[in-house]
């Protein structure tokens, strides 16, 4: 019995040996032949980062002299063509502050992702200095920014209306990023990036064709993908409305000339008006009451409609997916199988791992929805509140969380034109 | 000035326009249709394969390859140029259009339209109030319909289910209906056939056969055939009731399985492993193909028991195409034209007998029972691919017993039966679905089952009968034991035939012994129950015929040539391989 | 509360308190998650370079079609030290070849990017040229289902764009493409 143990125990053993070894043994040369020393092409090295923080907090800070201090629209257009050529052309897009929020974002919610040190600095700089001087970064350093920026040549603008009711969609879109990037399902910013198949000169052709559109759009108007989709450009929205310092078409006195009036690309300047709607001023002071009611209604009620869906979006990911696929086949054996599945099996997959997998997936899911939910919820009640409330204006002013500083009024302005 | 920016700027769109839809296409095509996996290339190249040493052939395919590479690399440049080309023409598009709405500022217009900041914002809160609205109704409707998809494809899966049982149900039914007209049939066209002196034109007229043979002792190794019509006496000298009889070339111990018109067997020795074909109404030797220029196949062969021999395997098919597999652990797959598919080696077995277990096939994937050694585990690969579809690690012993696929508790199931256990799997991912531990020994016997009770039974061990759907044992019993032959099962009786010359019917759910023969010939040979009877060979080549009913003698008689595989069926016809020929026995 | 109305009289001066408080507001949370991320980076290298582990990858053919450049920055290497110098190699030559020459009806490569020189006999040197490789995959496949498995596929870095969120990783059916830090820069099979 012992004997017949030890064998087995061999036996087994040998084989894990066979295993481990290659079918065809090692060749002995005699012939002197040596083995080929191969290199592989370098990575990217460190130096390209570090040239690309320097870059950044460069061409952020001329921005900044070049609107405040010089007032000059051609400093700022040079550095759009400066960072399309290097942070677009060059280094073909990757990393991007708009991209970095999803590394953010997983960096936060999943302690298994080292987050590298630029891509914090990325995503953190911007935001920086929009606390203290506005969208500088929309302005002339971003590459996709500034490729509209470089083809808008004429604004034929949509109305004040709809594109401030569009506004709403980029808060839409971060809400989902936030959801997927946190559930490690997918990057959605930078797979629905319109620009970086142009940058690339490749890629997905849809995506180019959408990118293209886009382009074609911003020619006539200003910045499409900035206002109406960019995630990252209404987390710096926000920033930027309380920031130190303000944009100012002119630093001196606004005569209400109202030149400046039809020069802004992307709707950010605001005419002088007082408040002198027919309404009475209880009927004003009753919808403001029920905005503020409506705020926490529909924050509380988008995270419960967004959690009921959540299974539903958690097709997404990808484990959830397999998961569907396999279940799938094995209720329909003579399915062909698809590549996920014939994988899954030859692995050596386990279905109950990954059933547990997936039930972790959703529970995920089941909290981000929510979360995404009353976000969207919450910006769509607090939309709905500040256009309730009614402001009084004596002169043509910036309205800093729209603005991207691109100087365009700065050469309307009669003011600008005199000497100090 | 100006005229000259508006007219540049309106042909470079135009050109780039033109330029880019080009470029597009261009794309596309060199995605889509690569030129070097072109339809054409990949015919001539299998042309090629069956067609060896055709120079003119060979002297084309190089000239298509040069072409076709050349053809890619430019295409792949003409590319890149009319990239940068489309890239350098936006730009003077941008500029010339800059230059000509330089003049141009967004002036208001002269009357300041005074926007009432207010209406704007009243407008915005409704747009956004309709949208929020409308995305919500949209919301809504989905989740309602995602419940009502629910709802409908689980009530979908419970129809399938249904139907799928009463396809079940009305299956045996068909196929003897299907039978009948097809025995008919080919009797008449049979006799036609002898008048006309067997003629190649009347042959291939002949039809189909429809009820196949996939695998070891029939479809599925259920040791049970739809088969009627088949003859029940006949005489290899005379001739009498024998419709051909063939030479094999090399040997093996292996049975015949049958699919359509194709018969295969297979057969080994020291310098070549082969799978034939034979047509079933000729015997004619339709194709060869030999297992060989395998990576990792042993350059010598295994040491083998002579009574095992590098060809015990039998082959499996599931008609379109077919698994053979050797001693050696080579398995290689064909089509039914004998065109070999791919070939690979599983890893030699470790078997002191030489390795016998045969083949299965369920749906697209081949099963293994590749319990050996050292290295003990169930493998099931794509029968179109060669590749893993799953493999599922045993802690069983060395086996030399067959899978079977048994219908247990309504689903399919793989059984395997080895050392110490009997257990069934999914077959299409290999999850265990239950394991008993009853055997042991040397199992060469292979599991068998009837109306969802799963039987094995192995010299030195014991017969057992388990609920196919719980894994629970219904009975065992040890009266009389198989070594090599397997069990065939009716859902009343469990025949058994043994080395040293009994055989017997125990009742299958008791496990009494109903009734016993003292027969004093060794069966290697398995029983098979086809049209009512019990069809058994002895090793000596000795035909009994039993009731499958009673289990009463009907006849018995001396075929003439060694007998050790178990027959296979097909409409009206059985055919039989012995250690040297295979013959088809036809009533004429 | 009202010691606030008090101080505060006009609706401009109680608006820019409002403001100053909102700047404060998104100054901390500015800085908290600055200061947070930073204190779990830990100096630890961030996860940036996309590699393949050659043991898990199945060879399904999608590292050709779904890498964003037009020329997948997939490329076949090859472990010399692993591999058995075969004469009749499953990576360089189709299944069912007759003659074992570099004739292009006998090459598996859809290329022609691998080149077979003799070397003493019975061995034969494979190289791949990697300026033609597309990434395809067929001779890993040969090579891994009836060789040594010394050819696999691998990203080359210097090629690779380093997307953000890897294409390839997305579809890749074995979950074999993950993000590496800059010193295992390269997963080789010839290192393991």
């Amino acid at each position: 019995m012992r004997r017949r143990v030890f064998l087995s125990i061999f036996g087994i053993l040998s084989c894990l040996m066979v295993m481990a070894e290659a079918r065809f043994p090692k060749p002995d040369f005699t012939s002197g032949y040596e083995y080929p020393n191969i290199s592989h092409g370098v990575p990217m090295e460190q130096f390209w980062n570090v040239l690309d923080i320097v870059l950044l907090v460069g061409m952020m800070s001329l921005v900044v002299w070049a609107a405040y201090k010089k007032r000059s629209r051609a400093v700022i257009y040079s550095t759009s063509l400066v960072s399309v050529g290097y942070f677009g052309f060059f280094r073909s897009g990757c990393v991007c502050s708009v991209g970095s929020l999803q590394n953010v974002t997983l960096a936060l919610t999943d302690s298994d992702y080292h987050l590298p040190w630029y891509v914090l600095l990325i995503f953190l700089l911007p935001i920086v200095f929009a606390l203290l001087f506005g969208r500088v970064f929309c302005s002339g350093v971003c590459p996709l920014g500034a490729l509209q920026e470089l083809v808008n040549v004429r604004n034929f603008r949509l109305s004040r209306a709809v594109s401030s009711a569009l506004t709403t969609i980029p808060w839409i879109y971060l809400a989902f990023t936030i959801l997927y990037a946190a559930t490690r399902s997918q990057f959605l910013v930078c797979r629905l990036d319109p620009f970086i198949g142009i940058f690339r000169l490749g890629g997905d052709l849809g995506m180019i064709v959408f990118g293209v559109i886009l382009l074609i759009m911003s020619v006539f108007i200003g910045r499409p993908f900035c206002q109406f989709l960019c995630p990252y450009g209404a987390v710096l929205s926000v920033f930027s409305s309380l920031s130190w310092k303000k944009m100012e078409i002119t630093q001196k006195s606004c005569i209400n000339c109202a030149l400046c009036d039809k020069s802004c690309p992307v709707d950010a300047i605001h005419q002088p008006q007082s408040s002198k709607t027919k309404e009475s001023r209880s009927t004003g002071v009753r919808r403001i009451v029920l905005m503020s009611i409506l705020l926490p209604l529909f924050t509380i009620a988008c995270g419960i409609l967004l959690r009921q869906n959540s299974d539903a979006l958690s097709r997404a990911h990808k484990d959830v997916y397999l998961y569907e696929l396999v279940m799938a086949q094995q209720n329909n054996p003579d399915m062909d199988e698809c590549l996920e599945v014939e994988t899954f099996n030859a692995m050596g997959g386990n279905i109950d791992e990954l059933k547990a997998k997936v039930e972790k997936v959703r529970e995920d899911y089941a909290f981000y929805a929510t979360l995404a939910g009353c976000l969207m919820g919450f910006v769509i009640g607090f939309k709905l509140l500040k256009w309730s409330l009614k402001r009084s204006r004596k002169t043509y002013e910036i309205d800093s969380a729209r603005c991207t500083m691109c100087g365009k009024c700065f050469n309307y302005c009669p003011q600008n034109l005199t000497k100090k | 000035m100006k005229k000259l920016y508006r007219n540049i700027a309106l042909v470079t769109a135009i050109f780039m326009l033109a330029l880019g839809a080009m470029l597009a296409v261009s794309y596309y095509q060199m995605r889509q249709v690569s030129p070097l996996e072109s339809g054409v290339m990949q015919t001539l190249k299998e042309m090629n394969d069956s067609n060896a040493d055709n120079e003119s052939l060979q002297k084309q395919i190089r000239e298509l390859d040069l072409i076709s590479r050349k053809a890619y690399f430019v295409q792949e440049g003409q590319l890149k140029t009319g990239t940068y080309l489309l890239l350098g023409m936006a730009c003077v598009l941008i500029v010339c259009l800059n230059l000509y709405f330089k003049e141009s500022k967004n002036l208001p217009e002269k009357e300041l339209d005074p926007i009432d900041e207010w209406m704007s914002k009243t407008k915005a809160r409704k747009y956004l109030t309709i949208a929020s609205i409308a995305a919500l109704a949209l919301t809504i409707l989905f989740i309602l319909l995602q419940h009502f998809n629910v709802k409908g494809s689980s009530g979908a899966d419970d129809g399938t289910d249904s139907l799928a049982v009463a396809n079940e149900d009305m299956l045996p039914a068909d196929e003897s209906d299907a039978d009948a007209v097809v025995v008919a049939s080919s009797d008449s066209i049979a006799n036609d056939s002898v008048q006309a002196g067997a003629e190649d034109a009347a042959n291939d007229s002949l039809p189909i056969p429809k009820i196949t043979s996939k695998a070891f002792r029939g479809n599925n190794s259920s040791a049970t055939s739809s088969a009627r019509g088949i003859a029940t006496s006949w005489n290899l000298k005379s001739k009498k009731n024998i419709l051909w009889q063939s030479s094999i070339p090399k040997h093996g111990y292996n049975s015949p399985i049958i699919s359509g018109r194709n018969v295969f067997i297979t057969g080994a020795d020291n310098s070549a492993r082969e799978l034939y074909c034979y047509d079933v109404y000729t015997g004619e030797l339709k194709w060869t193909l030999k297992a060989n220029n395998i990576p990792g196949s042993p350059s010598t062969m295994p040491k083998v028991n002579a009574d095992t021999g590098l060809a015990a395997s039998t082959a499996a098919t599931n008609g379109e195409q077919v698994c053979a597999i050797f001693a050696t652990g080579d398995i290689i797959c064909a089509d039914m034209e004998g065109n070999r598919l791919w070939a690979k080696n599983i890893g030699l077995p470790d078997n002191h007998y030489g390795y016998a277990s045969s083949l299965l096939m369920y749906g697209n994937n081949v099963i293994i029972q590749y319990q050996n050694n050292g290295s003990s585990k169930i493998i099931a690969l794509n029968a179109k691919t060669g590749n893993q579809s799953w493999s599922k690690s045993t802690s069983d012993k060395i086996a030399w017993s067959s899978p079977i696929i048994a219908t247990l508790g309504g689903k399919s199931a793989l059984v395997v039966m080895g050392n110490p256990a009997i257990a069934a799997y999914n077959p299409s991912n290999g999850s265990e679905l239950w394991r008993v531990e009853c055997m042991s020994g040397e199992v060469g016997s292979s599991p068998t089952s009837a109306g969802g009770i799963v039987y094995g039974a192995s010299e030195y061990a014991k017969c057992i009968a388990i609920n196919g759907a719980t894994g629970e044992t219904l009975w065992e019993a040890s009266d009389y034991l198989p070594e090599c032959s397997s069990l065939a099962a009716t859902k009343n009786l469990v025949f058994c035939a043994t080395s040293y010359g009994m055989v017997c019917a125990y009742d299958a759910q008791t496990g009494e012994v109903k009734k016993e023969h003292d027969l004093s010939t060794p069966f290697y040979s398995s029983p098979v129950v086809a049209d009512g009877k019990v069809f058994l060979f002895s090793n000596s080549g000795k035909a009994y015929i039993f009731s499958s009913s009673t289990f009463d003698l009907i006849t018995s008689f001396d075929t003439g040539e060694k007998t050790f595989a178990t027959p296979a069926f097909t409409d009206g016809m059985m055919i039989v391989r012995t250690d040297k020929s295979i013959y088809c026995v036809k009533k004429n | 509360m009202n010691m606030d109305k008090d101080k505060l009289k006009s609706p401009m001066d109680r608006r820019n308190f409002l403001r100053t408080c909102g700047s404060l507001l998104a100054g901390g949370v500015a800085l908290a998650t600055g200061g947070i991320l930073a204190t779990k980076m830990k100096g630890e290298e961030g996860d940036v370079f996309w590699q393949i582990d050659p043991f898990a990858c199945t060879q399904c053919g999608r590292c050709e079609t779904d890498c964003v450049l037009p020329v997948s920055a997939v490329k076949c290497f090859h472990a010399n030290k692993v591999c058995g110098y075969c004469d009749l190699c499953g990576g360089y030559y189709r299944p069912s070849v007759k003659d074992l020459n570099t004739a292009a009806e006998n090459q598996m490569c859809p290329t022609g990017a691998i080149q077979r020189k003799f070397v003493e006999e019975p061995y034969f040197e494979y190289t791949i040229d990697e300026n033609l490789c597309n990434g395809c995959g067929k001779c890993v496949k040969g090579c891994t289902s009836f060789g040594n498995g010394s050819l696999f596929l691998q990203v080359q870095q210097d090629l690779c764009q380093q997307c953000n969120e890897c294409q390839i990783a997305r579809v890749c059916p074995s979950d074999a493409i993950k993000r590496v830090s800059y010193k295992d820069a390269y997963k080789l099979k010839d290192h393991a």
